[in-house]
């Protein structure tokens, strides 16, 4: 894996070399991401995105800044979304190999403790996969992030799942993850408006893969429905368990996890009918043109299919190339942090943004993307419709959380 | 009541593999008083393997088990004369560093082959038996049945054979079993041997009812070792009770106390456990 | 005796020059981190290396001491300096209570019974969330002294470099006052024959508990002043791979010395700089050099380097 990623980067280097002009100066840009351990699942296509659209950048003309144009070379360091490490790469990118833009973060933990100090940084910080809300609370001036809190998604959930005419709804995740707890609590609030109510709030941890004893207490209670939040190689056991405990009660969840991955622990019919209430990430039913290429060039160039939430590092490149462009410096980082909180939606991006005020990134350097309710059916995730979203007003609660 | 049931039922399958680690556990302590921490990961590299064999070898679940079970055993084997038997004589502290040493070693080994995405052993059990509202998967009925025939055989191994009770005899009284012209230099090995089969039995067990993946073999060990201070240190009988109880007690405590807490109430029943009866449930005092 | 004095004076003048040596402010980053460890490390040399207890538990504890500092500073408003000597009492109380139980078990038992504890410790740093914030941890934790731009600024990692020298500088004395005490000394002959201890009538209990809840409070000193200097701390950096990381800076640097845990410390912080090229046999090449130096460095580096210079000294 880190093979590839060094590949990756000699290849950029020797293009460059190769085909440098005199006014050609290489940007190098820095990628902080779990390349190893259990978070690698969403860390690796992440830094590989970010590579591949340098080189797309690169091969369109590189970013122009005045006269110059600048070539993006791309570092990538794996901090194996652990604080310390991630502390550690961050610090190595701006200490050591002089880098103003740091790129990736897949993982809330690690990114938390970058998010502490970056601020004081000269240094604009673009963060990814990482969902946990208090990251763009902050009021950092210098730090975006394309993914959406996962109470903003939670809402649009509980207001999906109180439609379907659900009153008791019983809870099982990784509560102690907080981005997972934010998503429940947000689900909470709303479906209680419509008179429903959640009867059990189970947690299950990262390393658990038993989860009937939970499931048990639950079939007791004898919810309308079930409601499955946590990484998927927990998840996907908490649905085959509930079938194998006879529970015939609609299943939903938030877990983004892909069909391989679930296929891999439960049978097909273990997982009919199964929801997955998230935001729209990639998917090649509801993608647009942008997205069908990139899911091409990615399968391509890495011999697998993009994770659904790559793209959200690879429209930080995208992200940061226009901004830089816009503020026409890439000394100045304020500049350019100030440009991205202007930017509007680009047509590279991949993933599907809703705008606030019309900028892609609102005043907390947050961005939001459409939700959707997902079903397996016979095998497959299908895109059923979109969840109802409303960023306007979730951005406005985000400016008052502290 | 039904709910009752079926916790206990969901306790025994997860207790019988933990009994299937306490055994390897507690023959290694109870023999050579060693720690043997690397034993959940070794564990764990026997279930990767069978998972090896049988989704990308295309092996018949059966023999992959039984290739995984020998490979365990040359395996167990080498770990003893390779590392523990060099420090055999010296403090007792250093055999605990050299296994903690051989933990990571095994786990970076696995993570180096397998990768770190959770692996499960496909089988064909899909089935779900029900009576009166408990019910029971198929694939859990075999793992309490295999763990229970392990056991009985294990149990007939020590008590009955000439082997097992050279093996009993080294445990009560070394310097007596030189004397009595045993081997003692072919004992660790062979207890190692067993032990670490007990082990990748497990193993195959956790890889096909759950799921093998980085850091699930280092939990499994540590839980094994709560069964180990449950039951008495070196006990046979009291691997199998304390397995049995800390598989029950984790799902009742998870079931009707606290599923986020589950694992802190069963350590808290180890803890209570050395402090009202140190030398375990089931052990001498 | 005034060789080792000489020695002593020349490591110390290294200490006090290095950050002016060190071009690339990274590597004082890490030396920073890699002093925090020579506390850890001392606390864990006093349990492992002198009384011969492996304790799993190390970790655990800085997280006691980084959590209650940081908690009671936002909880209480109580000011960085008294919260980070409060740290390590919290702790020891901490300690108290689990070393009792824990020290009812001898040998490889004690540190199972211990790593359990660890792992008590990380699920309810985790799911207490209404005090620890779970998963995503406290962030913009305080640096001590008066903010920005003050006279002394502890933003300025130099200046944060001086302050965590002088704390590892007194500990590693307050260390050697224990080794040296009466106190260290029935800890040593505990560690060569426990039996013996208690056959003569010394309560040798009470004399491993205090060796316990004492390493213990190193470590939520540690803990505290790695709080304070990162000013964000979650669960996942108190987890048993660091219990383990001490355990192996004390074998590596030799364990019952007080220049061995000072040298493991930076091996520690340093080395997986250096083993980045090989990423992934990271794991494999630790613990084969946990087993190896085991089986033929029993006494780490110091012990090596003082047979070396035995063997030159006779000829």
């Amino acid at each position: 894996m880190k093979i590839r990623a060094l590949l990756g980067c000699s290849a950029a280097t020797l293009m460059l070399v190769g085909g440098a002009h005199a006014a050609e100066k290489t940007l190098t840009i820095g990628v902080a991401d779990a390349l190893t351990g259990g978070a690698a699942v969403y860390g690796l296509p992440q830094a590989n995105s970010v590579e591949m659209a340098a080189d797309e950048i690169n091969a369109a003309g590189g970013i122009a800044v005045g006269d110059d144009t600048y070539m993006l070379d791309v570092i990538v360091y794996d901090d194996k979304a652990n604080p310390t490490e991630a502390t550690n790469a961050v610090r190595k990118l701006i200490d050591r190999d002089g880098v103003r833009y740091i790129l990736g973060f897949c993982c809330s933990g690690a990114t938390g403790a970058v998010a502490s100090f970056i601020e004081y940084e000269d240094a604009v910080m673009l963060v990814g996969n990482a969902a946990e809300r208090s990251i763009t609370t902050q009021g950092i001036s210098n730090l975006v992030r394309t993914r959406p809190p996962a109470d903003y998604t939670g809402a649009a959930a509980g207001a999906f799942v109180a439609k379907q005419g659900h009153k008791r709804i019983a809870v099982l995740g990784a509560l102690e993850t907080s981005f997972y707890a934010s998503y429940v609590e947000a689900f909470e609030e709303e479906f209680k408006k419509s008179g429903g109510e959640v009867i059990a709030h189970e947690v299950f941890a990262s390393k658990d893969r038993d989860m009937s004893p939970q499931l048990t207490k639950i079939r007791e209670m004898q919810p309308d429905a079930l409601l499955v939040v946590g990484y998927v190689e927990p998840a996907a056991f908490a649905y085959r368990q509930a079938t194998e405990l006879g529970m015939d009660v609609p299943r939903y969840g938030f877990t983004s996890g892909s069909e391989e991955q679930f296929l891999r622990v439960a049978s097909s019919e273990q997982m009919e009918g199964v929801w997955d209430l998230r935001p729209t990430e990639l998917t090649l039913q509801s993608t647009t043109d942008a997205g069908l290429a990139y899911h091409a060039n990615y399968s391509e160039r890495f011999g697998d299919a993009p994770s659904p939430s790559s793209p959200y590092a690879y429209d930080q490149a995208w992200a940061l190339k226009h901004a830089i462009e816009a503020a026409g410096s890439v000394e100045d980082t304020e500049a350019v942090a100030a440009a991205l909180r202007e930017l509007e939606v680009f047509p590279e991006a991949v993933m599907q943004y809703l705008p606030v005020e019309g900028k892609m990134f609102d005043q907390n350097g947050q961005a939001y993307t459409a939700n959707g309710a997902f079903q397996w059916q016979e095998g497959h995730w299908v895109f059923v419709e979109e969840l109802p979203s409303d960023q306007e007003a979730y951005s406005r609660f985000l400016s008052t959380v502290n | 009541m039904t709910e009752i049931l079926q916790q206990i039922i969901n306790g025994i399958a997860i207790g019988g593999v933990y009994v299937l680690i306490a055994l390897g556990l507690t023959i290694v302590f109870g023999i050579l008083g060693i720690a043997h921490f690397a034993h959940g990961s070794v564990s764990m590299f026997g279930g990767y393997l069978t998972f090896f064999l049988v989704a990308q070898q295309g092996y018949p679940l059966i023999l992959a088990i039984l290739v995984a079970l020998v490979v365990g055993m040359v395996l167990g084997v080498l770990i003893e004369l390779l590392a523990y038997r060099p420090v055999r004589n010296a403090n007792h502290i250093n055999a605990f560093i050299v296994a903690l040493g051989l933990t990571m070693m095994v786990e970076g080994i696995n993570l180096q082959f397998f990768g770190a995405e959770q692996v499960v052993i496909p089988t064909d059990a899909g089935r779900v038996f029900s009576i009166g509202g408990v019910t029971l998967p198929e694939l859990r009925l075999y793992v309490i049945l295999a763990a229970a025939a392990l056991i009985l055989a294990m149990t007939i191994f020590v008590e009955k054979t000439k082997t097992g009770q050279a093996i009993r005899a080294v445990a009560e009284n070394r310097d007596a079993a030189i004397l009595m012209g045993i081997n003692v230099q072919m004992i660790p090995l062979i207890v190692f041997a067993i032990s670490t089969a007990l082990g990748v039995a497990a193993g195959v067990m956790v890889g096909s009812l759950f799921a093998i993946a980085p850091g699930v073999g280092e939990g499994l060990v540590v839980k094994g070792f709560a069964v180990l201070i449950l039951g008495g240190l070196g006990s046979i009988p009291g691997a199998v009770v304390g397995g049995i109880v800390l598989g029950v007690t984790e799902a009742l405590a998870a079931g009707f106390i606290s599923s986020a807490y589950k694992d802190v109430i069963a350590f808290v029943v180890m803890i209570a456990v050395l402090l009202l009866r140190p030398q375990g449930l089931m052990g001498r005092a | 005796m005034p060789r080792k004095q000489i020695f002593l004076l020349i490591a110390l003048a290294a200490f006090i020059a290095l950050p002016q040596l060190i071009s690339v402010k990274y590597y004082l980053h890490l030396s920073i981190l890699a002093l925090i460890w020579v506390i850890m490390a001392q606390g864990q040399n006093l349990i492992q290396g002198y009384t011969g207890y492996v304790s799993i538990v190390q970790a655990g504890f800085m997280g006691i001491g980084a959590y209650s500092t940081a908690l009671m500073g936002s909880h209480f408003g109580l000011p960085v300096t008294l919260t980070i000597i409060l740290a390590p009492l919290v702790t020891a109380v901490f300690a108290l209570a689990t070393g009792y139980p824990s020290l009812r078990v001898k040998g490889h038992c004690f540190a199972i019974v211990t790593l359990a504890f660890n792992m008590v410790i990380f699920i309810v740093l985790l799911n207490f969330t209404a005090l620890t914030n779970g998963e995503a941890g406290i962030t913009g934790i305080p640096k001590p002294g008066y903010g920005r731009g003050a006279w002394i600024d502890f933003h300025d990692r130099q200046v944060y470099y001086y302050f965590v020298l002088i704390v590892a500088v007194a500990m590693t004395a307050l260390a050697a006052l224990i080794v040296r005490s009466r106190i260290g000394q029935i800890l040593l002959a505990i560690r060569q024959n426990e039996d013996l201890v208690a056959s003569v009538g010394v309560a040798s209990w009470k004399y491993k508990l205090f060796a316990f809840v004492v390493s213990a409070m190193f470590a939520g000193l540690a803990g505290a002043l790695y709080a304070h200097y990162q000013s964000f701390i979650n669960p996942e950096i108190f987890s048993v791979a660091q219990s383990l990381d001490a355990i192996l800076a004390v074998i590596i640097g030799g364990s019952g010395t007080l220049t061995g845990p000072v040298i493991g410390a930076f091996i520690v912080v340093f080395l997986p700089e250096y083993l980045r090229f090989a990423d992934s046999f990271r794991l494999i090449l630790y613990g084969l050099i946990l087993v190896l130096a085991t089986i033929f460095m029993p006494r780490g580096i110091v012990g090596l380097a003082r047979d070396i210079a035995s063997r030159l000294g006779a000829r």
